[in-house]
């Protein structure tokens, strides 16, 4: 009763905002407008976290490459993909950035969710194990016993972290895991509240320029060398009711991938506009890679990884996850 | 003796920045990763021109008085309404009194999942928490109404709804003008934590998921600056409104002008 009283109230709140700001809903009728490359919604919303993974989307905007396509492209900051699936989900967003990891769990249990381009694919040095500079932990086996701390629990951290350990001889069993996000992870670790953090850029320059902070190990080595990262994710539902839109972003990202993947200067140019890294901390931080094609046999390695190390219970075939770019 | 006040507490603030600047400068040293006052102050000037965080402001003060106005829009006659007729009070008291008190942040994910509008989403929550204050002190108002004040008018032959106007409505509204204030904060806090819990195009709380993903804990405390600075600025301004408009109220409660 009270969930009910609690949707009514807010369906109340709904109601009312609806009519005093004019229906919502008028600008969706207006993106079905006709249009020259016959898409069927010519203004899209697409999710993007605030980080150098998502540079693609940036470039393409700034280098008109979406509105050659006829497409409009409306950045939205999120939060993390837990947050953007049910954006997505809602149709807040048409489609969102996405870590490959959190949406082969959401299609475990049950997600229609479909991967419609790739964004970022790890490098050497880009997701590393920090440890503070006088830290008694020299190798991976010496964490043993102790505290990594991870930006999200159940989710690419501890399975990178987890691929190094076996390397070690070690388990999730014999480590404990502890969840902090990024940007507070450096001082977390620094004041003893874990005893060493898997961390990425920038916060791997800044925790080693700012704090003095040692490499442990790079846990993108052995079974993660070149994991897939990030890619771009829209509903099932939504990929079905705009192919031509979907084609003609996904056309529009390649190219930027493209771009991103050979000319390192065009992200420094653009981190600095959409993200709170500066040109010059730009300049200095490792950066992954960008592949233009969604390659289904480098995300299987993922969905294969999270098999084996008990992420998901079942096999994901993730050919059937992709939707694919259509020819032409 | 307002500014007398004033100087109290700006002496208060300086004070504490005073303090916290040469602890972060001489205490912590060089492993601050805090940043000290000084760089804060610094960074918030900077923001007022940058076009970025202008835009964000904008759209985050935009849903603070929409939602406001939707709020009051809603609350104040659901609560005169209410306070008239207290049979329906009683029957819907107890469920509002239930509802009251869920913390208003928790219901950001259910709206986020139910509303597909970005900016809708952002309203729709900062009206369903600053409902309560405003409809629980429209109600405590409309009871505080004087009853001789009532019969008197009513012997004198006027009907429900001119005393409803004369004598209910405006000794009632110095309880709704205190509502209102105290939901102009719990808007503000809305408004910045659904930017937090749901990203969106342009907002102070997109600004500072933004600067927390680039390590800028300097822009996060800087932007963070401002929303206290309007949500102090708000009460001030809401406050002395109250005090100009309802001179009588004070005097008849005998409230002290501290």
């Amino acid at each position: 009763m009270t969930r009910k009283l609690r949707c009514n109230a807010v369906a109340l709140g709904v109601a009312v905002a609806l009519v005093l700001t004019g229906c919502g809903g008028s600008d969706n009728s207006a993106n079905t407008s006709a249009n020259s490359k016959g898409l069927e919604k010519t203004t899209i919303k697409v999710g993007a976290l605030p980080i150098p993974d998502p540079v693609a989307l940036y470039i393409a905007n700034a280098k008109g490459f979406f509105k050659e396509e006829g497409l409009t492209v409306e950045p939205v900051t999120i939060t993390g993909g837990a947050a953007a699936l049910p954006q997505i989900e809602s149709g807040a967003l048409d489609i969102s950035q996405t870590n490959y990891v959190s949406t082969f769990l959401a299609v475990s249990k049950g997600k229609k969710i479909k991967l419609v381009a790739d964004s970022y694919q790890a490098g050497p040095n880009t997701f590393n194990i920090m440890v503070p500079k006088d830290s008694p932990i020299k190798t991976v086996a010496d964490l043993k016993g102790k505290t990594i701390m991870v930006n999200n629990l159940n989710n690419i951290a501890t399975l990178a972290v987890e691929t190094q350990l076996k390397v070690a001889g070690l388990t999730k069993a014999d480590v404990k895991f502890a969840e902090k996000p990024f940007p507070e992870m450096g001082a977390a670790v620094n004041s003893g509240q874990a005893d060493a953090g898997w961390i990425t850029e920038p916060f791997i320059t800044a925790t080693q320029s700012g704090l003095g902070f040692r490499k442990l190990v790079d846990t993108m080595t052995g079974q993660t060398e070149n994991l897939p990262i990030a890619g771009w994710m829209a509903t099932e539902e939504w990929a079905q009711k705009y192919p031509k839109t979907l084609a003609a972003f996904q056309r529009a990202i390649a190219k930027a991938q493209q771009l991103a993947s050979t000319d390192r200067k065009e992200i420094e140019k653009m981190l600095p506009t959409y993200t709170k890294i500066d040109a010059k901390t730009a300049s200095v931080i490792t950066l992954g890679s960008y592949p233009s094609e969604l390659n289904e046999n480098r995300l299987q390695k993922v969905a294969d990884l999270m098999l084996e190390y008990g992420y998901i219970t079942s096999p994901i075939d993730v050919k059937s996850v992709i939707a694919a770019p259509s020819a032409g | 003796m307002i500014s007398a006040r004033l100087l109290r507490g700006a002496a208060g603030a300086a004070g504490l920045l005073a303090v916290g600047e040469l602890y972060i400068r001489f205490v912590i040293g060089d492993d601050a990763i805090f940043p000290a006052p000084s760089a804060i102050l610094y960074e918030a000037a900077l923001l007022l021109i940058d076009p970025d965080f202008l835009a964000g402001l904008g759209t985050t003060l935009t849903n603070w008085a929409l939602g406001m106005l939707i709020a009051i829009g809603i609350a104040v006659p659901l609560g005169v309404l209410l306070g008239a007729l207290p049979p329906v009070e009683r029957a819907i008291r107890p469920v509002l009194e239930f509802m009251r008190p869920i913390p208003s942040v928790a219901i950001i994910p259910l709206a986020i999942l139910l509303i597909p509008v970005d900016e809708l989403m952002k309203v729709s929550v900062i009206v369903y928490a600053c409902m309560w204050p405003i409809l629980i002190n429209t109600l405590y108002g409309m009871h505080d109404v004087d009853p001789l004040a009532k019969e008197s008018l009513r012997s004198f032959g006027f009907g429900p709804l001119a005393v409803l106007a004369r004598v209910s409505l405006p000794s009632a509204a110095p309880f709704v003008a205190t509502g209102v204030r105290i939901a102009a904060g719990i808007a503000l806090i809305l408004a910045v934590s659904a930017e937090l819990l749901a990203g969106g195009t342009a907002g102070i709380g997109v600004y500072v998921v933004q600067a927390s993903s680039g390590n800028r804990m300097d822009l996060m405390m800087a932007a963070t600056f401002w929303a206290g600075i309007f949500g102090v600025l708000a009460n001030l301004v809401l406050q002395s409104g109250e005090r100009r408009l309802f001179h009588w109220h004070r005097v008849r409660t005998g409230a002290q002008e501290s």
